[in-house]
């Protein structure tokens, strides 16, 4: 928390949200299309494992959907808005002088025990966000705006498990 | 009804890539901004001492939201082709499970899939961790997609929306849902008051006070848009989500026109983007040889297509060999003008592919015009050339010369 008081402040939290709404909008408007960024990591996933063993994702039914068309699984619109959220989050901590190689942590949890838990609390998120078909960005944010009824389920369903395991790894937190 | 642009289609798709970067860079920017590139901010809300994430999220939801109803009303956007392409279908289990699984996953490693991007941008390392562990879980998705596939299609209820399901119109669903989330967010700040205390926080730290004035004009804004957004209701052809679910329809009266080669060779140059061709002889025969530019899609996969999703701003050409016997009626689905071309892929061999034969010496101007056109799109699609195209000059009778002997 004390390295809050030295970076630049973010933006209030309602014109931020109020930003990124219009930014969402304008994706839904020129384009038909919502924001996402999990079905990105699959395709690197699927990408990484094709050019090493290529007739292993052409004989899974869900891995060679990524390359239906003949295209590489790199080849996509969501992979390249990923690629815009990483320079768009670079210049905007940039700017803001919040630049920094960093672990983020409570105080009562080891460097070590932190990334493992990142890394277990991904793959987490990779599957849950495989099987309800997008994560935070594709079903809550875009699908909660066309007022979708997967999307609002699966966004109670977020804060629900949530909030339950946030009392479970309290001590990774404060 | 000027948006969305066709950008599923293969002529566009690379400015669709280019626009995904754009939109991607906002995304990427907004959320950095929001202090969402740490888990230090995106772990308060479920501490309850930083409700960021819950006001960021609504506050875009409800902008999105009201967004669309208003400007779907101002008849500028069509907003059951956007909810066509941009929702996804309804899975009740999977979507129950998967988002517990993605909740429980968020807390643990602190970000949620598209934050963990932002923070691996800003040099953190956990970040970088979770992206990895996303990669890591969708792939494994994967290789147990044989067994989960059955649970994966389960409560299936199509592309479905909470207008249809309460019956409630959705630009008064839009504002009563609005009205709730600022309510929330009075709620959020409340509960933030009581709980920054006990983690040892000042009670008001957040939102600083030069942006006190920010913090009302977006909630009057949010507020105007919501009554804007009923207002539309008195609009007609208001719009509807129920439009999206009916499946493709064909308008009433729609049928096809017929175009011919000579008229697709000047669109082809003229305006090339607005064309779709489509050529429907069997699948080897359209890879071997066909119009530049074709997809070759035939009849039976035409439904595929899905031809009634986006705007049809485009003219949609069928082709065959020859002359179609039956039209496809999936084809009329089309939102656009849908042709047919007049003698199919013969004809086209026969203007474009070859030599187009010379004027005679009673031509006029315009066959001339109708000629070097030609000649030159022949040699576009051939490579070949044809005879230059000579200037049409008026025939002037030669007055003979007056022979002034001698040798000259």
């Amino acid at each position: 928390m004390e390295n809050r008081t030295i970076d630049r402040p973010y933006w209030n939290p309602y014109v931020a949200g109020a930003a990124l709404g219009l930014v969402l909008l304008a994706a839904l408007v020129v384009t038909g299309r919502g924001l996402g960024a999990s079905g990105a990591a699959s395709r690197m996933g699927i990408s990484a494992i094709d050019s090493v063993a290529p007739d292993h994702v052409t004989g899974n039914k869900y891995m060679a959907r990524a390359k239906a068309e003949g295209r590489h699984p790199l080849d996509n619109w969501f992979v390249l808005m990923a690629l815009g959220v990483v320079l768009g989050g670079f210049v905007a901590a940039y700017s803001a002088g919040r630049l920094r190689k960093e672990i983020v942590r409570g105080p009562r949890v080891s460097d070590r025990a932190r990334m493992l838990l990142a890394l277990g609390g991904g793959v987490l998120m990779g599957l849950g966000a495989r099987l309800s078909l997008g994560c935070t960005s594709g079903q809550a944010l875009t699908g909660g705006a066309l007022l979708s009824v997967g999307s609002w389920i699966f966004m109670m369903a977020v804060f629900g498990g949530g909030y339950a395991a946030a009392l479970l790894v309290r001590r990774e937190w404060l | 009804m000027m948006f969305p642009f066709d950008f599923f289609a293969p002529a566009q798709r690379e400015v669709g890539l280019v626009v995904a970067l754009l939109v991607g860079v906002g995304f990427g920017f907004v959320l950095e901004r929001a202090g969402f590139g740490t888990a230090r901010t995106l772990t308060g809300q479920f501490y309850l001492h930083d409700m960021t994430v819950f006001k960021v999220m609504f506050s875009a939801i409800v902008v999105a939201m009201l967004g669309l109803v208003v400007l779907g009303g101002l008849g500028m956007v069509n907003v059951p082709s956007v909810l066509q392409t941009a929702a996804s279908g309804t899975f009740v289990w999977p979507m129950l499970v998967g988002g517990l699984i993605l909740g429980v996953g968020f807390i643990v490693s602190g970000y949620c899939p598209g934050t963990s991007l932002v923070a691996s941008a800003t040099g953190k390392l956990d970040g970088m961790m979770t992206f990895a562990g996303v990669i890591l879980g969708s792939v494994i998705y994967g290789e147990l997609y044989p067994y989960l596939a059955t649970f994966a299609h389960s409560g299936a209820m199509g592309q479905r929306f909470l207008d249809q399901v309460t019956g409630i119109p959705r630009p008064l669903l839009a504002m009563a849902v609005a009205l709730a989330a600022m309510g929330m967010f009075f709620g959020a700040e409340k509960v933030e008051r009581i709980f920054r205390p006990r983690r040892g926080l000042p009670a008001e730290g957040d939102p600083a006070p030069r942006w006190g004035l920010w913090r009302r004009l977006v909630f009057a804004g949010m507020a105007g848009f919501a009554v804007l957004s009923a207002a539309t209701l008195a609009m007609p052809g208001s719009p509807s989500s129920a439009d999206a679910s009916q499946g493709p329809r064909i308008a009433k009266g729609k049928a096809h026109q017929v175009a011919t080669a000579r008229w697709l060779a000047r669109r082809m140059v003229d305006r090339p983007w607005s064309l779709r061709l489509i050529d429907v002889r069997p699948e080897r025969t359209c890879k071997r040889k066909t119009i530049p530019g074709a997809e070759c899609v035939p009849i039976s996969k035409l439904k595929g297509l899905n031809l009634d999703v986006g705007p049809g701003v485009r003219d949609l050409v069928l082709f065959g060999q020859g002359d179609l016997a039956r039209f496809p009626r999936v084809a009329l689905t089309y939102k656009g003008r849908v042709l047919m071309l007049k003698g199919g892929y013969a004809s086209w061999v026969a203007y474009a592919l070859e030599a187009p034969p010379a004027p005679g010496h009673r031509a006029t101007p315009a066959d001339w015009a109708e000629y070097r056109f030609r000649a030159a799109f022949h040699q576009s699609m051939t490579g070949r050339k044809t005879a230059p195209a000579v200037k049409a000059r008026k025939y002037v009778p030669r007055r003979k010369k007056k022979k002034r002997g001698g040798c000259s």
